[in-house]
Formats: C-alpha cells, structure tokens, sequence
C-alpha cells in the first residue's frame, strides 16, 4: 500500500519540530539568564529581554500553521491530539520565555554590590540548572512519546519546589536591613520564576501523555497529591 | 497557439507532436519524469453563460492560476459545473448553450473567431466524475487514443514513450505495465481515474479541469488521487469542481465559492482566495455560512 498525503505528515513531522525548537530556545534563553543572575550581567539581561521576540515569533507563526492544518486537513485521532498538544506545548514555551524575562527585569534591581546571601543565589543557579534539565527531558519525552519519560518530571520538579521552598526560608532570615530585605524579595521573585518554568515543563509531559493515552489530565495536583493517572 | 479550424497548425511548445522536447527525451530514457515546467493561467473576464434565454452564471471574474488547484465549491446548482464546462468549450456542446465575456489561457480568448475547439479541448482537458476509459479499448490505446485521433503521425518508438510517461505520471504505470493490452474496463475505479488522468495528460495539456474526480471513489482511492493532482500541479494548471469541501481544504491552492441568491436566479462567484485563507477567515459571511456547513 504506498503511502498517501506525505506532505501532511511532512507539514506536521516539520511544525512539530519548529515547536519543540521553541524548548531549544527557552532554554538557552534560561542559561543565559542564570549566567546574567551570577554575574549581575545587566546587558546580558537586556539580551534575554529582548530575545524573547524570538520565542513570541515562534509562537505565534506556529499556532498560524497549526489552525491552518486544522482547517485543511481535517486532522482525526492522533493527529488531532498532536496538534492540539503542539498548541499548548507552545503556550507552554511562550510563558517560559517570558518568565525569563520578568527575572531578567529584576536583575538591574538586585543592585551592584556583591549578594546579600551566597546561599541563596547558589540555590537560584541550581534550581535553575535542575530546570534546564526538565526542559530537555521535557522536550526528548514529546520527541520519543515517552510517557514513562514524561512522568519522571513530576518527581523532578519536586525537587525544584523543594529549592524554591528554601529559598523561601533563606529569605526569611535575611534580617532587618532594608537593601538586603530588598535584594532578597527581587531573588524570590527570581526563584518563583524558575518554580513556574519548571512547572511548565511539566504540563508539556502531561501533553505527551495525552498524545500517546489520549487521556487528558494532570499527573497530580495539589488537591489530589497522589492520584493515579 | 490553437490553431484554425480548417487544419491544426504546428504549435509552440510542447503542444507540438512533430517538435522536439518532452517526446525526444523520454523516448531515450523512459524512465524519467519530465522536469516541472511554468503551466498558462486561465483567466476568466466577465463570463456569463446560459441555456437558452436561461441565465445560469452571471459576471464570474477569476484567474485560474499556474501551476496550482483551484477548487470550485458551492451549492447544487451554483453553476460551478457550468463554469467549469465553459473553460473547455464543452458548454456550448448542449444544444442553445451560449458563453458571453471572455476566456483567455495566458491572454490568448479560447473563444476567439477561428479557434479549434477541438484544440482548445486538447490544451485544456477534462476528467470527468464517473472514470470512463474507452471500455473496448486496451489500456495502451486508452492511454495513446488522444495521439491518434489528433493530426500529426507519431511513431511507434514515441508512442510508447508518450504512454509510459503518461502513465508514470499518473502513478498507474507500476500497477499496469505488465498488461498494457488488457482492457482499460479491468482496473478498479480509482485505476480507472488514473488512466483517464493518463490519457488526458498524453496530449500534453497545460490545464486540466476536473469535475468531481473523486465522488465515485473510495476514501483510500481518493486520497490517492489527490496526492497525484499534487504532483500534477507541478506541471500542469487545475480546477477542480468538488462537493467534498474537506477535499477542497485538503487538496487545493486556491478555493473560489459560488452561489445562488434563489432558485431560478444565475449562479455567482460569492468569493475567490487563498485555501487557507477561505477556511480560516473567509471575507463574506455568506462564504463562513456555506464551508461550515450552516447551510448547503
């Protein structure tokens, strides 16, 4: 039986790709932002800010072709869950990308002297490592259709929850100086963000989950903490 | 470029038997598709036709363009069949049917005081609903029939190149070459489609029209079909008249939309545009109303 509409499934295979680049792009956007939160690189920053058109571009010509393969192909079964998961995936990344920037935009505000709390930056820059991570097995999950793949990032992100969580703590015991206070609320804000980013990658998990089960939901969430998906 | 009625005239081109180009190459190696070469636009310039003192089609304006599909889409009865017909000069084989305005293939009227329209119908070819291949007539000589019944000697050697290129091209050549003498009647419908696409393309056409190439056939069949157009397209001008709109979206560059206002009035071009375009955010409402199917 030879194969019939080779160009939908290239146009497909192709826009699944471009998608899952946008993770390429987040997550350099992400390195670039932990190295411009270590070296309080305020240009660096600047840069991220203004990359993120990039990520908006992708998105948005993205989505274009996707309802445009809505419209013609007429798109059943797992092509339909595909696409539709593409179009969330992609929102996904949209918000990633701009996650980095609103820590990008604290940055300037951390001010020039050297941190308040070593501890807590170095607990920022292993979230952040730890989230580069999730991005990838994120993005290698949706690539393979590995459930069992995209399952394993809720365990991980856990572990960035429980970062984020003594940040939280670390800010805390600050003290009373205001400068400090201050430099301690703007990395909260910074921990928060990558708290999100991550969680992001874990909602593109969920998607792949959907694509292979077609069974749409959480993995967990905080009102059933161990239901079974 | 069609030649007068009293007798066909060397053509440019590749419309040509006696010249040299598509036919010298792949007599040497029959194996080889031709290369994609730039088709002629059909262009249509306020054309009305009617049956009778009947008006079925009024003031359709559109460009059929080069080397893509433009589907017609509409209700029954909108004229999209009639247009189609007027584009080959098949509409004036119904006794009384009559054309007003004008239809230029690459600025040249179809309807022009002296032109063949035997030519025309060679240059613009058709396939029709039901697939109907010659059914006395073998597969070879179904292909070849447009050779022979034209003017021009072809010889043997170019005869069978003309066949297998036609039938490559038509993605029919695998399945029959090994019976090229049998009965074009003995395919399945969807080979059946396939040798008339061979047969109309042996005469190297620069358009082909197709009215509902597919409503007979199958789903696998007609997915078929409509990878083939997509290859066809590379070398050839298509309209294609369809009541599948999900083929239409599929299968098509450019959608043109008719209508009818009531029954008893002449059909309309309601709008032409890019296919995703027309699916996605068409101009008229009355265009969003027909493609998602809140009226028929």
């Amino acid at each position: 039986m030879p194969e019939v509409r080779t160009e939908y499934q290239q146009e497909l295979d192709s826009l699944e790709a471009s998608a899952l680049g946008g993770l390429d792009l987040v997550s350099s956007a992400l390195s670039r932002t932990l190295e411009a939160i270590e070296h309080q690189d305020i240009e660096l920053a600047q840069i991220v800010v203004a990359d993120d058109d990039r990520i908006d571009g992708r998105y948005l010509e993205v989505h274009q072709a996707l309802i445009t393969l809505l419209a013609t192909q007429s798109p059943v079964a797992t092509d339909l869950r595909l696409i539709s998961a593409m179009l969330h995936v992609l929102k996904n990344i949209e918000r990633m990308g701009d996650q980095c920037v609103n820590i990008c935009k604290v940055i300037p505000m951390s001010g020039h002297e050297p941190p308040a709390d070593e501890a807590m930056v170095k607990l920022i820059l292993t979230m952040g490592t730890h989230t580069k991570s999730l991005i990838s097995q994120a993005k290698r999950a949706f690539e393979e259709r590995n459930v069992e793949m995209a399952r394993d990032l809720v365990q991980r992100d856990d572990v960035v929850d429980e970062l984020n969580r003594e940040c939280f703590q670390l800010a805390l015991a600050i003290g009373d100086d205001a400068d400090k206070r201050e430099w301690a609320m703007t990395m909260l804000l910074t921990a928060r963000a990558i708290e999100r980013i991550a969680d992001n990658a874990v909602d593109i998990g969920e998607q792949v989950a959907f694509v292979v089960t077609g069974l749409f939901r959480e993995f967990e969430d905080a009102s059933h903490p161990h239901a079974d998906a | 470029m069609f030649g007068s009625q009293a007798k066909p005239e060397a053509e440019e081109g590749r419309n040509t038997m006696s010249q040299a180009g598509p036919v010298t190459e792949t007599s040497n190696q029959p194996s080889e598709t031709p290369p994609a070469r730039r088709a002629k636009t059909l262009e249509a310039k306020e054309v009305n036709l009617y049956y009778g003192d009947f008006h079925a089609v009024e003031g359709v304006n559109m460009t059929i363009e080069p080397n893509k599909v433009t589907a017609l889409i509409g209700s029954s009865g909108c004229g999209k069949t009639t247009f189609l017909r007027s584009l080959n000069r098949m509409h004036e084989l119904t006794p009384g049917a009559t054309v007003k305005g004008n239809i230029e293939l690459d600025g040249e009227d179809i309807y022009a005081g002296g032109v063949d329209p035997v030519a025309v119908r060679r240059l613009i070819g058709m396939v029709f609903q039901q697939p109907n291949p010659f059914p006395t007539m073998s597969i070879y000589d179904n292909v070849a029939a447009g050779l022979n019944f034209n003017a021009g000697k072809v010889s043997k050697a170019d005869k069978d190149a003309i066949v297998e290129r036609s039938l490559r091209g038509a993605h029919l050549w695998d399945e029959v070459k090994d019976r090229l003498g049998r009965p074009g009647s003995g395919l399945s419908g969807g080979q059946q489609q396939r040798l008339c696409i061979a047969r109309a393309t042996a005469v190297s056409p620069e358009v082909l029209l197709m009215d509902e190439p597919c409503s007979a056939l199958d789903p696998v069949a007609t997915l078929a079909i409509e990878d083939l157009i997509s290859e066809l397209k590379k070398e050839y001008t298509i309209a294609i008249v369809t009541h599948n709109m999900q083929q239409a979206a599929r299968a098509s560059d450019n959608t043109a939309f008719f209508n009818l206002d009531e029954s008893g009035k002449p059909g309309h071009l309601v709008e032409i545009g890019p296919t995703d375009e027309i699916f996605t955010k068409p101009k008229k409402k009355e265009t969003e109303d027909y493609v998602s199917g809140r009226f028929g």
